[in-house]
């Protein structure tokens, strides 16, 4: 009886590899090789079970659910563009397995350590990239064809003519967002932002948009559109994405610890480079401190993950620098900073209006300006104030950068595409979500009265 | 949010082109060049699939604006999209590098599309690209076709013209 390639997956149930296509016994034995087991141990929401203990899942589960996603996907480019291209197909299948490759521990901490320190082995595109094109993945897939890695890369990396086979993988509605909102949503527990996925999905269909650069016109590109009966469900597939960023993504639990893993990891490298390992509590073997020694190496990078850094936590504890100690104790026992949320306290003296204003985002420009300056002068081991920021916007207006792949087009009664954001009014109405949160060890009275004092000052000078 | 120092170099570099820069791409590109020739501000860059690309340089346009030093107007271009026009608000600098102005100022007044793909082949250059041209048309088919590459090599013929602190390399 031949081998059957089938994972259950808590989203997805049953998910087949059909043992009879060439395509997908290769895609299955790439889910066998080092880097893609290494994503075993790569959490797709990195501290979020920190608050939602169930929200373990990994960027192995989310990459096999976005390639099983990524063929519903194909099946309505089958129904709609004639003639299908396989090849084409087979590529972007191939991409949307191997997408999240490059990604390093605890994804986004990482990334940010990548950008502090300029570590190009800890942009998780870069890392993609090269392990696709050069790798025992990319091994694996020469079996499809001797240019076939590259054309998967391309892909990943929005490289080559953009069509709709590479939509499936970068788009509005590609299979990734399809993936990890309902996956987030189901391993977290949480119970709103729902979407109507297989409404969603039926009433996708294909069409040309034209797109640019600046004011100059391009021509047109075929991308996803939706049908003019999924306006509902457009709608909420918007709005759950709005959710997700403060209930999940940006939660200030969640946050306050990724800040701590950045600073610790931050206070590795900068020790490291100085010759000071012994201050670090671990061996010169240890995978992070190769790391901190290698950043420029593929192997180094692909030696961490997740739990690389956790079960280094005991030994960092032990360490002589007291930073490294302090935090790694912090991170192991959950003894998080506390947090001021700024934007919150704006729209409590302010009213909800006023928080996401230009003048709100002057207010906290300055505060955040007066607070780097007085942490800068009352260094004292572990870091006093920690600061965190986000901007992020559940939709946008069509802009140069990102295209009509980054837009909902919804068809009306008169055969027209139009704009999500012209057709729905909520859409229209929704804001860009702005955090701005400060973050302090709960004993560190003189720095707690200090943010209070700043926050305090700015918003007082602002209502006078 | 960006720092203010970061805030003002953003400004700068609208400032130095003339005052005005029209589009995010070409506030980028052209940010990544001056970067490129030694005359730039610091700003990281990334390659993204529109090219060399700082999200610094992006956090600190939001900052210049916010502190008022940069005025961003955004707009609807034939194609249907929404594009930016930066001015600068700021005082002119009188001890500023006449090669920054001169190199800012021609690509201010070159097409956006031939700009970003001048760009691309110079960031691929330092990520030792063997042929960077043909890895930039490439990548960027569409944009390369209808003798948009050859312009652009034009245009990065006449930035290297341009002396410059750090040369621009041949590509």
């Amino acid at each position: 009886m031949p081998k059957q390639l089938r994972i259950r997956d808590p989203l997805h149930d049953l998910i087949e590899f059909d043992e009879g296509s060439h395509l997908e016994n290769v895609l299955w034995r790439v889910i066998q090789t080092r880097p893609f087991q290494r994503l075993r141990r790569i959490k797709q929401l990195g501290f979020s079970d920190f608050v939602y203990p169930g929200a373990t899942h990994s960027r192995l589960v989310h990459s096999i659910g976005v390639f099983h996603t990524a063929r519903r996907l194909m099946k309505v480019i089958e129904k709609h563009v004639s003639p299908y291209e396989q090849a084409r197909a087979d590529q972007a299948l191939a991409a949307a397995l191997v997408h999240d490759l490059g990604h390093g521990p605890f994804s986004h901490a990482f990334e940010a350590l990548g950008m502090r320190f300029d570590l190009r082995m800890a942009d998780h595109e870069a890392v993609s990239d090269m392990l696709i094109r050069k790798s025992e993945v990319a091994e694996v897939l020469r079996e499809l064809g001797s240019g076939f890695p590259d054309d998967v890369a391309d892909i990943v990396r929005s490289a080559g003519t953009r069509t709709i086979y590479s939509a499936v993988v970068s788009s509005q509605f590609d299979a990734d967002r399809l993936d990890y909102m309902r996956r987030d949503r189901l391993m977290t527990g949480s119970e709103h932002a729902h979407i109507d996925f297989e409404w969603l999905v039926a009433n996708l269909e294909v069409d040309m948009l034209p797109y640019g650069v600046d004011q100059t016109p391009l021509g047109q590109i075929q991308t996803f559109v939706l049908g003019r009966k999924a306006i509902f469900a457009a709608e909420a597939y918007v709005l759950g994405l709005f959710q997700l960023y403060p209930t999940i993504y940006y939660h200030k639990t969640t946050r306050g610890v990724e800040k701590l893993c950045i600073e610790l990891l931050a206070r590795l490298i900068t020790l490291v480079k100085d010759g000071s390992i012994k201050q670090v509590g671990l061996p010169s073997t240890h995978p992070l401190v190769k790391f901190a020694k290698h950043p420029d190496q593929i192997e180094a990078a692909l030696a961490l993950d997740d739990t690389v850094v956790w079960g280094a936590l005991p030994l960092f504890v032990d360490a002589k620098d007291e930073c490294i100690a302090h935090l790694a104790k912090r991170m192991r026992d959950r003894q998080l900073y506390k947090c001021i949320d700024v934007r919150a306290r704006i729209a409590h003296d302010r009213g909800d209006a006023e928080a996401a204003s230009p003048e709100a985002d002057a207010v906290c420009g300055n505060i955040r300006d007066e607070l780097v300056t007085w942490s800068t002068k009352h260094k004292n081991g572990a870091p006093r104030i920690l600061l965190d920021e986000a901007v992020r916007s559940p939709y946008n207006r069509l802009t140069e950068t990102k295209g009509p792949l980054n837009q909902i087009n919804i068809r009306t009664e008169g055969d027209k595409l139009v704009d999500l954001a012209e057709r729905s009014k909520v859409v229209a109405q929704l804001e860009t979500y702005k955090a701005f949160r400060v973050y302090y060890a709960e004993n560190d009275t003189e720095a707690m009265d200090q943010i209070n004092q700043i926050i305090d000052a700015r918003i007082q000078r602002w209502q006078t | 949010m960006a720092n203010l120092d970061d805030a003002h170099e953003a400004a700068a570099i609208v400032r130095d082109a003339g005052g005005q820069i029209v589009g995010r791409t070409r506030l980028q590109k052209i940010a990544f060049v001056l970067e490129a020739a030694g005359l730039g501000s610091g700003f990281p860059f990334r390659y993204k699939h529109y090219g060399p690309y700082s999200e610094q340089l992006t956090a600190a346009s939001q900052r210049a604006r916010v502190l008022g030093v940069m005025r961003e107007i955004e707009s609807v271009a034939a194609w249907g999209g929404v594009y930016s026009t930066f001015t600068a608000t700021m005082p002119q600098d009188s001890n500023l590098d006449p090669a920054r102005r001169r190199l800012a100022q021609e690509m201010v007044n070159a097409d956006a599309v031939e700009l970003e793909l001048a760009a691309t082949a110079l960031f691929l250059s330092y990520e030792s690209a063997p042929d960077p041209w043909g890895e930039t048309e490439h990548r960027k088919p569409d944009k390369a076709a209808n003798g948009r590459l050859d312009r652009a090599k034009q245009l990065y013929q006449r930035l290297r013209r341009i002396q410059t602190p750090q040369p621009l390399p041949e590509l």
